[in-house]
């Protein structure tokens, strides 16, 4: 027990620590819990209202809503290391901790329990609150309601901590690892799809989805549902089915634990396996692009293919249009008049603000900032890397602009997404080289170390800044491109978007040459802000 | 002499020049005030204990780190002014590794000499030399995130040598290196060093420190506390002439040591 108590206040110590050393975080911390609230409460409204509403007209299907509701959130929460990148819940660095002579049980117990009073946890509270108020029918049976539904809570918690000890042991073979985040990037990408599709086919799909799984009650079977299934039967009064399920959803808690708690054993020892073997020597290396600047690109786009999170955002990219592809098809003006289609390329261009593509060089800005090479060709190799990251996406742009607006309209939008990106990229570079923000691996914990968002209100405000500042620079460039289609003389295009284009490239050379300047000047900073420990 | 872009005029006699160097972090002096110079040939040791402001003095002549006062020159290029050019002479191998871990060892060699403006054809052959002579060939085609510690210094010692620097920073090179590797690099330091090269290296083996450097400064609390050869330092410090380094260290810096016994060991 001293042991125990010993590593939650160390945890509390740490996270406490970690808030009042940045000024920022804690400003941060501050701005951030209003909403966090806001949205707390929101829930808890959204689920009592919606829960009871649902009650009321298919009493039966409540279960199985109920059930698939706890499992879906339960999977994306204990899946979330895997699924976003990042964990979304810290747990104790087991790798720190694991020579002292702690029984794993206690070292597992200490992460769960710390992890109770973590934001985004205290934030569920109202909701749980809610839900259990919503299902129970009478006021006798809410501790029981509240009992059940914390059940399953705890379950998620627990899994989310199984799973992040299991990543720690893949990652003990960087590709297995790799592989882990690729997939559930992709995963994590297409679930995100998932509420544009039904919203896109309206309420009838959605609807059909309840009856099925009221039909099927497939989760009746899931471990995350069981504390909940508890809660609902204890609303109801059946205390026999409450006391079943109230079981089951507590021997799953004490199996994950248990599975942790082995877990951590056997990464301490070693014995987690789940290595394939190392890479075999691959072939000689051999650089394509000529010169420094070639190298410095060649080099970045090599690094975004092998990074998982960076690989994920190319083909994100790529696929973001045919997002955009669904939503404007519902809407019949704007789409296909060729307008929208122009407003989407003038904003997919100008969103390439805030790339930190200095904050994204990790430990390696020591290495690139070491050598003698002249500034503005770092800066326009880092923009030309985007763009070409960039490219899918504006391809698919133009896939969709061909479905949606007439044709003519293509090179008025693919100039405007030029000439944006251009000057976008261009003026992305003061944010980049004043507000670098440090990124964390894959997989880590986003709020530790260096990783924070230290001065991230400064570089937010300018980033807000820039964005609006790019539109305005873009815009005579951008009437340019738009010109032909308001004088209703399409033939002017040979004359209007070289020009435009041509204007937006000398914009974007004196905006580098000053970027470049600016960063000969701070480089130690930026160093020392990437880094962080210096 | 180096083949990267180099100071105009005459070579200074002196490669490294340093001037009330100081960095402040907040409330603390991690290097105080500090000047010395280093002849251009010379193997330069900079000793000190954990903490003394080696590393923060490394970062500050290789332009990783500004100072808060002071300045330094570079084989007669200033630090303020002349970064871009000291960073085309010099060879930097930092403490920390700051390597592109995503790439094999032998593309990053590629792309250190592309940035270092050599060509295609100087940057192949050289980088399969160093993979060779640094018996790094076999794992070329790994990516640096899957190799050993050893062989990521080895690497990072690698780029910091393909262009042939005129002054070579070297923060304990020797840290993690095997036995047989480590000789192989300290007969290459050897080498450079009788070529022309200047050397400035940290190290906490004192006997190598010993065998390898012309010249020593050692470090403490942010001051320099000891600068000179090894038979100077014993006559200014009063020790027996045959004092190993070791001992002028300890006697330099572990005055304040306390060495009171542990109580339950009594």
């Amino acid at each position: 027990m001293a042991r125990l108590s010993a590593l939650i206040r160390l945890r509390f110590r740490l996270d406490l620590r970690a808030i009042l050393r940045a000024r920022e975080r804690g400003l941060g911390l501050l701005l951030v819990l209003p909403g966090l609230l806001l949205f707390s409460l929101a829930a808890s409204a959204f689920v009592f209202f919606g829960v009871r509403s649902f009650e009321g007209q298919w009493p039966e299907e409540l279960l199985p809503l109920l059930s698939a509701a706890a499992t879906l959130l339960g999977a994306f929460w204990a899946l979330s290391p895997v699924l976003t990148g990042v964990a979304l819940s810290e747990t104790h660095d087991v790798g720190r901790l694991l020579h002292f002579p702690i029984p794993p049980a206690t070292l597992v117990a200490s992460s769960l329990l710390s992890n109770l009073a973590q934001p985004a946890v205290l934030a569920e509270l109202p909701v749980v609150l809610a839900l259990a108020l919503a299902v129970s029918e009478s006021w006798a049976a809410l501790p029981l309601v509240i009992f059940g539904i914390l059940l399953s809570f705890a379950f998620i918690l627990a899994s989310s901590h199984a799973v992040g000890l299991l990543l720690h042991g893949i990652a003990r073979n960087r590709r297995f690892q790799d592989i882990a985040l690729s997939l559930g990037l992709a995963v994590s990408f297409l679930i995100s799809l998932l509420p544009f599709l039904l919203l896109a086919g309206g309420a009838g799909p959605l609807l059909r989805v309840v009856h099925l799984l009221g039909a099927t009650d497939a989760f009746a079977a899931s471990p995350f549902a069981w504390g909940v299934r508890a809660a609902v039967h204890a609303g109801r009064g059946e205390l026999v089915s409450f006391v079943a399920f109230g079981a089951a959803g507590a021997v799953a808690i004490l199996a994950v634990v248990a599975g942790s708690a082995l877990l951590t054993q056997r990464i301490y020892r070693g014995e987690l396996s789940l290595s394939p073997p190392m890479d075999p020597a691959r072939s000689r290396a051999r650089m394509v692009f000529r010169g420094g600047l070639g190298a410095l690109l060649e080099k970045d786009l090599r690094l975004a293919w092998r990074e998982p999170a960076l690989k994920a955002m190319l083909f994100m990219g790529l696929l973001g249009p045919l997002v955009f592809l669904v939503i404007l098809s519902q809407t019949s003006g704007l789409g296909r008049s060729g307008g929208g289609l122009l407003l989407l390329a003038t904003f997919t261009g100008a969103s390439s603000i805030g790339a930190n593509v200095f904050g994204l060089e990790r430990r390696g800005i020591g290495s690139l900032l070491g050598f003698p090479v002249a500034r503005w060709r770092v800066l326009v190799a880092k923009n030309l890397s985007l763009a070409i990251l960039r490219l899918p996406g504006l391809l698919a742009l133009g896939l969709v602009g061909s479905f949606l607006a007439p044709l003519h309209y293509l090179p008025a939008a693919g100039t405007l997404a030029l000439v944006t990106l251009l000057i976008a990229l261009a003026a992305d570079n003061y944010l980049s080289i004043l507000f670098p923000t440090p990124v964390p691996g894959a997989g880590q914990n986003p709020h530790g170390g260096a990783a924070a968002g230290v001065r991230g209100l400064g570089g937010a405000l300018l980033g807000a800044g820039l964005f609006a500042a790019t539109l305005l620079v873009a815009s005579p460039f951008a009437f340019l491109a738009w010109l032909p289609l308001l004088l209703g003389v399409p033939g002017l295009w040979w004359a209007s978007l070289p020009l435009a284009l041509a204007g937006a490239t000398a914009v974007y050379a004196m905006l580098v040459a000053g970027a470049a300047s600016l960063m000969s000047r701070r480089e130690p900073e930026m160093i020392e802000r990437i880094l962080g420990e210096w | 002499m180096s083949d990267s872009q180099g100071a105009s005029g005459q070579a200074p006699a002196d490669a490294i020049v340093v001037r009330g160097l100081s960095k402040r972090f907040r409330d603390k002096a991690a290097v105080d005030d500090i000047s010395f110079r280093v002849q251009r040939g010379r193997f330069f040791g900079f000793l000190g204990p954990n903490g003394a402001g080696k590393s923060t003095t490394i970062k500050m002549l290789t332009g990783l780190l500004r100072p808060t006062a002071g300045g330094a020159e570079i084989e007669g290029l200033s630090l303020a002014r002349d970064l871009l050019a000291i960073k085309g002479l010099i060879g930097v191998l930092p403490e920390d590794l700051p390597l592109y871990e995503r790439l094999t060892g032998e593309e990053y060699l590629h792309f250190a000499g592309r940035m270092y403006g050599l060509s295609p054809q100087e940057t192949r052959q050289r980088s399969d030399e160093l993979l060779e002579f640094l018996s790094l060939a076999d794992d070329r085609g790994k990516l640096i995130v899957d190799y050993s510690q050893g062989m990521k210094k080895k690497t990072a010692l690698a780029a910091a040598l393909i262009h042939n620097p005129r002054v070579l920073f070297l923060d304990e090179p020797l840290n993690g290196i095997d036995p047989i590797s480590g000789r192989v690099v300290m007969d290459l330091l050897l080498r450079l060093a009788q070529k022309g090269v200047t050397l400035f290296f940290t190290s906490h083996v004192l006997d190598v420190v010993e065998r390898l450097c012309d010249e020593v400064a050692v470090i403490h609390h942010g001051r320099i506390v000891a600068q000179g050869t090894l038979e100077q330092i014993r006559a200014h410090r009063e020790v027996a002439e045959d004092a190993s380094l070791e001992d002028v260290f300890l006697k330099l810096v572990a005055a304040d040591v306390k060495r009171d016994d542990l109580s339950w060991l009594a």
